[in-house]
């Protein structure tokens, strides 16, 4: 077949397409989900998320078990966001501190940042990268005009070591002696000074009750970094990527888990494994399984009863428990669980294209082709094969929704492949961690939604496929 | 003889998305009672269509034109309601044989069951006087009382079609449309099936309107003969004059003739028509059969000929004959 | 036989093809024994290089059947085939595919015999490709344009591109022709070719057919139920009755002095285009219709429906066929009285 009727059939099909409706929402959704797949950085909160899954430090910034943004829309209270600054603004300043009384030169980071919500955000974080020695002071400027100081970074002898600051527990002590200093001036209780968050007191009034029950204090907040010009601008000395991340009490479009992992970027990383199994096994396995009914139909005699009596015994095992003995057995990999996947669903179309080759076979232009003296491979393949395959795209199609579920069943067990993100295996880790008790409906809804919705999409596409291709079946 | 069927200016056109098919074009004709009256032609030129636009049931998009007009027994049966044309004129006055209806014979039913069946859609009747009935009508078609109870894979082919002739007659209409009712079997039962439809009209008064593509079948069977072309009449004339000394008149039918292999002469070479009927969207200028006549004339390509009788009883539409 | 071997193309010695039928599970319980179909059931008969050979019956008859063994499309059950001084009856895949090469088929309905998917140009590209014919695309092209050109489909080049249902029956059944002369073949069967070709054309079909069984030198098995055509087309005839040849002969005689009463009431039964039978009740020397294969008569397998059988017909053995002089076969034994 040249390219040409191939773009013929082709156009044919889509003016046919265009009637389903359904069919083109499945193709829409299934437009997007390949544009989110291609420019998936694009749509990535956190670009590293594919190697650093499983790694802890890559996820420390985030706040834990946090819900997602959008649900301040909701909220009474709003509470802050997580922010990153990756760009501080840098001056030089002559100041006077305890440390340098007679004044000194400093060159200073100083990130904005506009503090406009009811609840604090849980952690102010400051990262850098440094090389020689360093020593920096961290400090915070707050509308009110107070000023305090966070801690510092006194290091020696780095080479582009990365330095953390989070206030959350280095600049804890800080914050509660700057309030204990404050305390008399503001008439401040200091009685309990446990279960408080320094953030909290960071972004609050300075009132009498602070340490029970706070006044959000709204306003432009400016977090520095302040080095000294001299030990800055020393020979070997240097510093760079200067940044700062506000950890807010929600975080990313769908939240984070207990892991402070962001669940977006899970989920946007999860929908290539979901499309990869999803594609790759139901090809393969329908492809086997059409060519399997093709033959089976075109043999008949004792190999069409072998062949069939083969395909009972598929059908008849239990293809879940197997799989788990399986991923117990062989060290879960993605192409394990796909391989096995296909094992168990290339039955799926057999009967149905059996039968129709059936038909086929008595058609007079393969009694014709045989009188020509043509071989079986040439009446399978060349005859038979191009009819039934416009069937066996739908149903492809059909079986995608089946095998996502079933990889996702296959992890939520935790027989998954855990060098990859799938949905599945975020369920799986939400279900361990008892986000159902704890009620992080964010880490469990998401996942099983998507996986829904690429079930249905791929059903619409392959209802409407279905439609339009099983009449082209009718040869006349 | 008294006129049973009077067919005017009958036009069934399908709308289709390409254009309009004039699938018939003025078709008129009657019928006699007690006649038979034979439509032939090529595949496509309209015969079925006839057929079936006399019983009111074109498959859609056609619709039968304003200003045609079907009068059965007197009656004008173009103005009638669906519902009247379901309760007084199909099958109660105009019954139809579609061509290969013996194969739609539901195979999970027994012929007594669903020959029962069609007889109690229309006829108030308890079982046992349906069941005499079917009897009396099985033997009128020569067939044993017995087949009743069979199923139709268990028959032949000329059985069955004997079992759908009777249906067909179960409501005693007066005219009767064969369509093809004996192409798909061979020639001792077409014969025998032929003999049957001959003795039934007898026995029931019938009038016929016979379709087949066959020649010789039709110069057995027939009164009269419509030789149709590309949704018109090209020739109408009685059996003695298309098949007798003189011959037919118009090139069409008597080059049809010619390509009908004799049994009881040899013949060095049979005739054929070259090319295939015109596309009735865009029917050719002229004649409709000029492209494919070994008589053509200017004026044939130029003006569409008048059916005009050309001798008592005998209608052609060509040229040639207008003096 | 009399014919020369030399002449004889193909040689079908008491060829028989039996088929077991299908047996539900209660059917098997109640232990009736199984009876066999005999489709075609002891058929002898020569084709004589470059003639027209006409196998002629009723459905039921096993002319396809017949038809269907000479291709080597089924196995006999027993019986002999000898195609050009060979036994070809037991053939391995070699020799069958040499077989195929010679000898090709055209079947009756010339749609159905090409795949839809299929243009022209692949269509008849098929055989080539199947009996590995040397030659890039461009030497089967050419090839592919001479065939089209035999059967008279001009220009060529323009129906290779197109799809089967894009012609009309008569440009289909040139294409099957074609389809087979590509591989110049020494024999082909048609089997009903002209039956689902409009009238109008069927002449011009067969004209076409002829023209090229004459340029090419091939020999044809022409099976059919009509008469007519037969006679226009053959040149010797062989009526076959419930899968046995009754009469056999020259077509001109077998239609025109008919031995067998089964022949005579075929000929009796074809409509002829004359007029004054509209209100003739026509005499069929014929009663009831053609009995199942699986339950052939005893003796004389046309008895049951013979209006001249006597006891001796049912009674005594199966006459074989017997020659009345010139070629002219028959297998009735009461011929001169009848």
């Amino acid at each position: 077949m040249s390219l040409k009727d191939t773009a013929y059939r082709f156009k044919e099909f889509w003016n046919d397409f265009k009637r389903e409706r359904s069919g083109l929402v499945g193709l829409g959704i299934l437009g997007f989900c390949v544009l989110v797949v291609l420019f998936e950085p694009a749509f990535l909160p956190f670009k590293d998320v594919n190697g650093n899954w499983r790694s802890i430090s890559y996820w420390e910034d985030n706040p834990r078990a946090a819900p997602p943004v959008w649900t301040n829309l909701f909220a009474k209270q709003k509470s802050a966001t997580t922010v990153q600054y990756d760009e501080a603004t840098v001056s030089e300043e002559f100041v006077t501190t305890e440390r340098y009384p007679g004044g000194v030169k400093m060159k200073v980071y100083s990130f904005g940042y506009d503090y406009r919500y009811d609840l604090s955000p849980v952690d102010l974080i400051v990262r850098m990268t440094a090389s020689g020695n360093l020593s920096a002071d961290i400090d915070v400027v707050r509308p009110d005009g107070q000023t305090i100081y966070l801690g510092s970074f006194i290091e020696s002898g780095m080479k582009d070591s990365p330095l953390r600051f989070a206030t959350d527990t280095a600049g804890r002590n800080n914050v509660l002696s700057f309030i204990r200093e404050r305390a008399g001036e503001f008439g401040i209780n200091m009685s309990n000074t446990t279960g408080v968050r320094p953030t909290q007191l960071i972004f609050s009034q300075l009132e009498p009750t602070m340490l029970r029950s706070r006044t959000p204090l709204k306003g432009e907040y400016t977090v520095r970094v302040k080095v000294p010009a001299e030990i800055a601008s020393a020979p070997g000395n240097e510093i760079a990527d200067v940044m700062l991340v506000v950890s807010g009490r929600v975080s990313g479009l769908l939240g984070t888990d207990t892991a402070k992992r962001d669940l977006m970027s899970g989920i946007v990383a999860g929908l290539k494994w979901a499309l990869l199994i999803g594609l790759i096994t139901s090809v393969v396995s329908v492809l086997i399984g059409v060519m399997y009914g093709i033959i089976s139909a075109y043999l008949g005699g004792f190999s069409d009863t072998a062949m069939s009596f083969v395909w009972e015994i598929f059908v008849s095992i239990p293809v879940l428990p197997v799989l788990i003995v399986m991923s117990a057995i062989f060290k879960p990999s993605i192409w394990i669980i796909i391989a096995s996947l296909i094992v168990f669903s290339w039955v799926g179309p057999v009967k149905t294209v059996r039968s129709m080759a059936l038909q086929i076979k008595e058609e007079t232009y393969i009694e014709a082709a045989k009188a020509l003296g043509a071989g079986k491979a040439r009446i399978i393949f060349k005859h038979m094969a191009p009819l039934l395959l416009p069937y066996s795209f739908a149903n492809m199609a059909l079986a995608v929704p089946g095998t996502i579920v079933f990889e996702a069943s296959l992890s939520l067990l935790g027989l998954g492949d855990p060098s990859i993100i799938t949905w599945g295996q975020i369920l799986h880790d939400a279900q361990s961690s008892g986000a159902t008790l704890n009620g992080l409906w964010w880490w469990i809804v998401p996942p099983g939604l998507f996986i829904a919705i690429m079930g249905m999409t791929f059903a619409f596409l392959g209802f409407a496929m279905d439609k339009i291709l099983h009449p082209k079946l009718r040869t006349r | 003889m008294d006129t049973i069927l009077e067919v005017k200016n009958l036009r069934l056109y399908y709308h289709t998305s390409k254009g309009v098919v004039k699938a018939l074009d003025n078709v008129s004709f009657n019928l006699k009672k007690g006649e038979t009256l034979g439509l032939v032609g090529e595949s496509g030129c309209g015969k079925t269509t006839t057929g079936v636009a006399l019983l009111r049931m074109p498959s859609p998009p056609g619709r039968i034109e304003e200003g045609s007009q079907i009068v059965v027994d007197g009656r004008d049966i173009m103005p009638l309601s669906d519902k009247q044309i379901r309760k007084d004129v199909r099958w109660e006055e105009v019954a139809m044989v579609f061509q290969g209806a013996m194969n739609c014979l539901t195979p999970v039913y027994t012929i007594g069951k669903q020959m029962m069946e069609t007889l109690q859609e229309h006829r108030d009747m308890d079982k046992v006087q349906a069941a005499e009935l079917i009897k009396e009508y099985l033997n009128l078609v020569g067939m044993p009382p017995e087949v009743m109870n069979r199923y139709p894979h268990e028959l032949s082919g000329g059985m069955k079609q004997r079992i759908v002739i009777a249906t067909a007659l179960f409501l005693k209409p007066k005219i009767v449309i064969l369509d093809e009712p004996t192409t798909a079997l061979d020639v001792i039962v077409q014969a025998q099936i032929i003999n049957l439809l001959k003795k039934l009209k007898k026995t029931f008064d019938l009038s016929f309107i016979f379709i087949t593509h066959d020649l010789a079948l039709e110069a057995e069977v027939c009164d009269r003969i419509c030789v149709m072309y590309a949704g018109k009449i090209a020739e109408l004339g009685t059996n003695a004059q298309i098949y007798g000394k003189q011959g037919p008149m118009h090139p069409y039918t008597e080059k049809l003739l010619q390509a009908t292999p004799l049994l009881k002469k040899k013949v060095d070479t049979l005739s054929f028509i070259p090319g295939a009927p015109p596309d009735l969207i865009d029917p050719p200028k002229g004649c409709r059969f000029n492209p494919r006549c070994h008589k053509v004339m200017d004026k044939c390509r130029e003006e569409e000929p008048p059916l005009l009788e050309i001798e008592p009883g005998h209608m052609v539409a060509c040229w040639r004959c207008v003096k | 036989m009399s014919i020369k071997d030399d002449d004889v193309i193909l040689r079908v010695e008491n060829l028989k093809k039996h088929f077991m039928p299908h047996q539900g599970l209660l059917q098997s319980l109640s232990g009736k024994p199984k009876k066999l179909i005999k489709a075609v059931d002891g058929v002898s008969f020569s084709i004589r290089r470059g003639e027209i050979f006409g196998l002629i019956g009723e459905s039921g008859s096993g002319k396809t059947t017949t038809g269907k063994l000479v291709m080597k499309l089924i196995e006999p059950t027993s019986g002999k085939m000898i195609f050009n001084g060979e036994d070809v009856t037991q053939t391995d895949k070699a020799r069958t595919q040499a077989y195929r090469r010679q000898v090709q088929m055209i079947f009756q309905d010339p749609y159905a015999s090409m795949n839809p998917r299929f243009k022209i140009r692949d269509v008849l590209q098929e055989p080539l490709i199947i009996h590995k014919i040397e030659g890039d695309q461009a030497k089967h092209e050419e090839m592919i344009i001479k065939s089209l050109t035999e059967v008279k489909l001009n220009p060529p080049v323009e129906f290779m591109g197109r799809y089967p249902h894009m012609l009309s029956g008569g440009q289909r059944q040139r294409v099957a022709t074609a389809r087979t002369l590509i591989l110049n073949p020494m024999m082909l069967v048609a089997d009903e070719p002209v039956s689902m070709i409009d009238l109008s054309t069927r002449a011009e079909i067969l004209h076409m057919m002829k023209d090229v069984q004459r340029d090419l030198g091939l020999t044809y098995l022409y099976i059919t139920h009509d008469l007519s055509t037969a006679r226009y087309f053959t040149d010797r005839i062989a009526v076959m009755y419930l899968g046995k040849i009754v009469e056999m002969g020259p077509a001109n005689e077998i239609i025109d002095e008919p031995l067998h009463p089964y022949t005579k009431a075929l000929i009796s039964a074809v409509p002829e285009p004359e007029t004054g039978k509209v209100d003739l009740i026509k005499e069929l020397p014929i009663s009831g219709e053609i009995p199942s294969p699986a339950n052939v008569p005893p003796g004389c397998r046309f008895h049951t429906r013979c209006p001249y059988a006597k006891l001796e017909c049912s009674a005594e053995a199966e006459p074989e066929l017997m020659d009345a002089g010139n070629g002219h076969y028959h297998a009735c034994r009461r011929w001169k009285e009848i």
